[in-house]
This record gives structure tokens, C-alpha cells and sequence, in this order.
């Protein structure tokens, strides 16, 4: 961007006063906006406004018990080798694959699973559902397991410390 | 044949509107811009649905990293300096430290985001930092490849500190199905 100024007359130039009014003052203001739009364009791409998404999880007390009848537990286990046991009450457990494939960035948990989970929160309303991790397993699967509870708008479910009670369980399972 | 071209003189267009506008959004950037501190370890966030978002203050976050080893971090500087003078002070002062050594940990302290713990020791700080701020809220910043025993040890944690309600931090989930 150039300046464009006008020509004086050179005739008037000579019978102007030392000391005139300064008409159409420039500045040339180019390299000052060159430099506030590279800032702008700079801490515009820079800034992220995300925030870290969370997901809340309610544990119950430790002290506090709560009867349920044993028809409406569903135990769900999760061993360490990416199997998932759901059992009904006192049940023999019934082994599922907790993932579709054995791809460890598979982010939904398998059909199977979510269908078993769904039928029997929709057969029972009072059904409870918990959630047994074993010390094997990765954070990610409760992570996943939670969320995919949340999608299916199933809030009846707590977590529980898995025994070795638990270990036994599973091995009846079909 | 040769159309007659007018001549194009010298226009010019005032920008300052423009440059106005320009001000302003790189002033409310340059202000609203906060530079992330460093973090201590890469930690890879399990993904989720869920889409509430953290809470600006009062947040005691324990970091889980890859290798099980646990962080602690408190947002507010006055929950820090409580945690401090009750669990690190007398161990500093035990050790026979001056006053001054004392003072410059105390401001370091106060500084830092996020310390290492012990996970011996993680019951205690959590414990303190409890009796320090009544409004902590507890989250839980694990990698997604940590050992479920770790997560566990925390979750363990906090229901003895009688933190029944507690947030896990994730990354939202892009639809893949």
C-alpha cells in the first residue's frame, strides 16, 4: 500500500507562510496492522477453548448396604484377558469378548455385550447392574463400560472390588 | 476494435474499521490466552461420550500415568499452602531443614501444578487436602492404558476420604459407528 500525495502547486509554495496548517497529515500505518494481524492470526490458531470433558461416577459408601434381590443383580466381571463374564443372580456366568475385534483402539464395546445388557435392563427395570473389574484389566475398559452405560441411559449400575470369588465364578462360566 | 479503457485512478478504501476490528480480536485473544503449563508425563485420556466439562476451581486431580506412578495437583494456591504445612512441613522440619530452605519449598510448592507421590503416601495428601478445602472436588486423570489395580487404588482412596462422587477425564469420542 502506497502513499498518495498530492502534488502542491509549486506556484503557491512560494507565498505560503513558513509556518502553515498541516493539511492531510499520513502515517503510514502499514507495517504496524502487518504486525497485529500476524499476532491476531497467530494466537488465533494457537488457542484451544477446549476444556477437558469428564465423565462422573458415583461409588457407593463404604459402609452403607443396600438389599437387592438377587434376580435383579446382573454381576458383570471383567478378567484381565479382555473377556467379560455377566452372570444373572447366582447364575453360571456367560463368557462374552468385551471388543468386537482384538484391536486396542476398538472404542465400542461388542454387539453382544451391549444387546445382553440391553434386553436385561428392558425385561427387568429393577435390575442393578455391577461392575466387577479385575486388577488385570486396563482403566480404559471401565472407562468404556461406563460410557457405554451412560449411552444406553442405564444408571442403575455400581462398581464393586473383584475377589477371588470372582476368579472362581468365571471358571463355571459357559 | 480495441475497447476504450477508462483509466483507473488511484482510489483508496479506509481500513480502519477493519484494523479496528483486528485490535480488538487480537487484544481478546492476547488476554483470554492461557499458555498450558508443561505437563510432568504425557498421559493419553481414555475417550467417552460424555461431554461435561471440568470445573474451573477447587479441583484436586490425581494424575495415573503409563507407568503407574501418581501425581497430585490442587487448583487453588491456599488448599496448597494447608497441604503443605501439614504433611510436608514437619517432614522437611524433621529432616532438619532452615527456615529459609523451608520458606523457598513452601513457594515452590505453592507454584507447582502438580507434584509426584508416593503411593504410599497418596492416602495421606489426599486425606489433608480434604481437611484443607471441604470443596474439593475429586477427577481422576488417567492414561488409557494404565492398570485398572492403579485406577483402583485411587477410586480406594477417595471412598475412604469419603469422596463418594467423582469425575473421570476423558476425551470426547468422534461417532465411529
Amino acid at each position: 500500500m502506497a502513499l498518495f500525495d498530492t502534488p502542491h502547486n509549486h506556484r503557491s509554495l512560494k507565498k505560503r507562510r513558513p509556518r502553515s496548517k498541516r493539511i492531510g497529515f499520513h502515517l503510514d500505518m502499514t507495517p504496524m496492522v502487518d504486525v497485529a494481524f500476524l499476532l491476531l492470526t497467530f494466537f488465533m490458531l494457537t488457542t484451544t477453548f477446549s476444556k477437558a470433558n469428564t465423565m462422573e461416577i458415583t461409588i457407593p459408601p463404604e459402609m452403607t448396604e443396600v438389599k437387592v434381590y438377587e434376580t435383579n443383580v446382573m454381576t458383570l466381571r471383567i478378567a484381565g484377558d479382555g473377556m467379560a463374564y455377566c452372570s444373572l443372580g447366582n447364575d453360571a456366568p456367560k463368557k462374552l469378548p468385551l471388543y468386537d475385534s482384538l484391536d486396542t483402539r476398538q472404542l465400542a464395546l461388542s454387539k453382544g455385550l451391549r444387546q445382553l445388557l440391553k434386553q436385561q435392563t428392558l425385561a427387568n427395570e429393577k435390575t442393578v447392574i455391577v461392575v466387577k473389574i479385575s486388577n488385570k484389566a486396563r482403566y480404559k475398559q471401565l472407562v468404556d463400560i461406563i460410557d457405554e452405560l451412560n449411552l444406553m441411559r442405564i444408571n442403575r449400575f455400581s462398581l464393586d472390588d473383584y475377589t477371588e470369588q470372582d476368579d472362581k465364578e468365571i471358571k463355571r462360566a459357559i | 476494435m480495441s475497447r476504450i479503457k477508462s483509466k483507473r485512478i488511484a482510489f483508496r478504501i479506509d481500513m480502519t474499521p477493519m484494523v479496528d476490528v483486528a485490535f480488538l480480536l487480537l487484544t481478546f485473544f492476547m488476554l483470554t490466552t492461557k499458555f498450558r503449563p508443561p505437563e510432568t508425563v504425557k498421559i493419553d485420556l481414555p475417550s467417552s461420550h460424555s461431554d461435561l466439562k471440568l470445573p474451573e476451581s477447587n479441583v484436586l486431580t490425581v494424575t495415573v500415568s503409563k507407568q503407574n506412578t501418581f501425581f497430585m495437583g490442587v487448583s487453588s494456591k491456599q488448599s496448597r499452602e494447608k497441604i503443605f504445612n501439614s504433611v510436608i512441613k514437619p517432614k522437611l522440619e524433621a529432616a532438619k531443614y532452615s527456615t529459609v530452605a523451608l520458606q523457598d519449598s513452601l513457594k515452590n510448592f505453592r507454584l507447582s501444578e502438580n507434584f509426584p507421590v508416593g503411593r504410599d503416601e497418596l492416602e495421606k495428601f489426599i486425606v489433608r487436602a480434604r481437611f484443607a478445602d471441604q470443596k474439593l472436588l475429586p477427577v481422576i486423570k488417567a492414561d488409557a492404558d494404565t492398570n485398572f489395580e492403579a485406577v483402583n487404588h485411587v477410586i480406594k482412596i477417595y471412598k475412604k476420604a469419603k469422596f463418594l462422587t467423582f469425575k473421570l477425564m476423558t476425551t470426547l469420542e468422534k461417532e465411529v459407528n
